[in-house]
């Protein structure tokens, strides 16, 4: 796709798309980057607690940058990032909750940042120039944490019983909400592919299920035959709820915000 | 869990000498890679690579951690 949008001749329909995209997919990563926060101690060995440090710095850089793109829309994102209430959120569900098991988040890592992954190579795929400029950085990064997913994800389908069952309820819970995220053919989602900023949601669906395919197998998960979720909140393009104040205070710094001094 | 034990290499620019500047342990090639580029992040290395330990083969000692992992003495 050669041509790109220009943000300034869209319509009210086509900013307000654009918009719900980008804070979907920023509030997701910021979100993300907290899950990882959480298992930095307390990993299963040192070495993986350092990958998940690592890998919550990039997900928190993904997220600057993609609040950043709001600036071409005229909107404020120190605003965004700092001062807004949970209901506003956008993230994908699944990361509304810490994770209370290890297995949980690796099922995390293939999915929810999979998933990620995949609206994020499309995005930059896309007519809208600054994820074609900034996305790609993003991608190489993320090829370390689906590596990390991965080799998890096999490694617990190949483990204890409680592992095995662990895995597999994670994936029960969190399947369906990110196949309905991807799959999502509202009317902001077909304004995104008029405008070529995204593609169809079957075009991401059957990209995403070709990446998780053979790995949830391993799980004796068969992605083609699970239902997406119902549940849609069209205003913020994700499933009814909120992120717990907890995490929306630790995803705006709101509690030490307060003592700087500007 | 089995973990195995990696060596790591980096050299900071083309041209440079590899450098022995680490290990690792991890549950396969796939995580070594993914820890080793994550424990040792403080350089932007040019080119970074790990090795199974148990496939270094020493050459002139049979003490030390590389002899150990081929079931010499420590």
């Amino acid at each position: 796709m050669s041509h790109v949008i220009s943000v300034e001749s869209l319509t009210d329909g086509g900013r307000a798309a654009l918009e719900r995209l980008i804070l979907s997919l920023a509030d997701s990563k910021r979100l993300m980057g907290i899950r990882y926060s959480d298992w930095v101690l307390g990993a299963p060995s040192l070495e993986t607690g350092i990958a998940t440090s690592s890998m919550t710095q990039d997900e928190w850089g993904h997220a600057r940058l993609l609040y950043a793109m709001l600036k071409h829309l005229d909107i404020d994102p120190t605003q965004v990032e700092h001062d807004r209430s949970a209901e506003a959120y956008a993230n994908l569900s699944v990361l509304d909750q810490p994770f209370d098991d290890w297995a949980a988040l690796v099922a995390a890592m293939v999915i929810a940042d999979g998933a990620l992954s995949v609206a994020l190579c499309a995005f930059s795929e896309g007519t809208f120039e600054p994820a074609r400029v900034r996305v790609p950085k993003m991608l190489a990064e993320e090829s370390f944490h689906v590596s990390l997913g991965v080799a998890w994800y096999g490694r617990l389908s190949a483990a204890s019983d409680e592992a095995r069952s662990l895995l597999r309820a994670a994936t029960d819970r969190q399947l369906p909400v990110v196949l309905a995220w991807l799959g999502s053919d509202d009317a902001a989602s077909r304004e995104l592919v008029e405008l070529g900023v995204m593609p169809s949601a079957e075009a991401l669906t059957t990209a995403f299920k070709a990446s998780v395919r053979d790995v949830l197998a391993d799980g004796d998960v068969d992605v083609d035959a699970i239902e997406a979720a119902s549940d849609w909140d069209a205003a913020r393009g994700r499933a009814s709820g909120h992120p717990d104040d907890d995490s929306v205070d630790r995803a705006c710094g709101s509690k030490n915000r307060a003592l700087l001094v500007e | 869990m089995i973990e195995i034990t990696y060596d790591v290499f980096a050299r900071k620019n083309r041209g440079d000498l590899l450098s022995h500047v680490g290990y690792v342990d991890a549950l396969d090639d796939e995580t070594a890679k993914v820890h080793a580029w994550t424990t040792y992040s403080e350089e932007s290395w040019f080119e970074m690579c790990v090795v199974r330990r148990s496939q270094i083969l020493p050459v002139n000692r049979v003490d030390g951690p590389f002899a150990k992992a081929q079931g010499g003495v420590v």
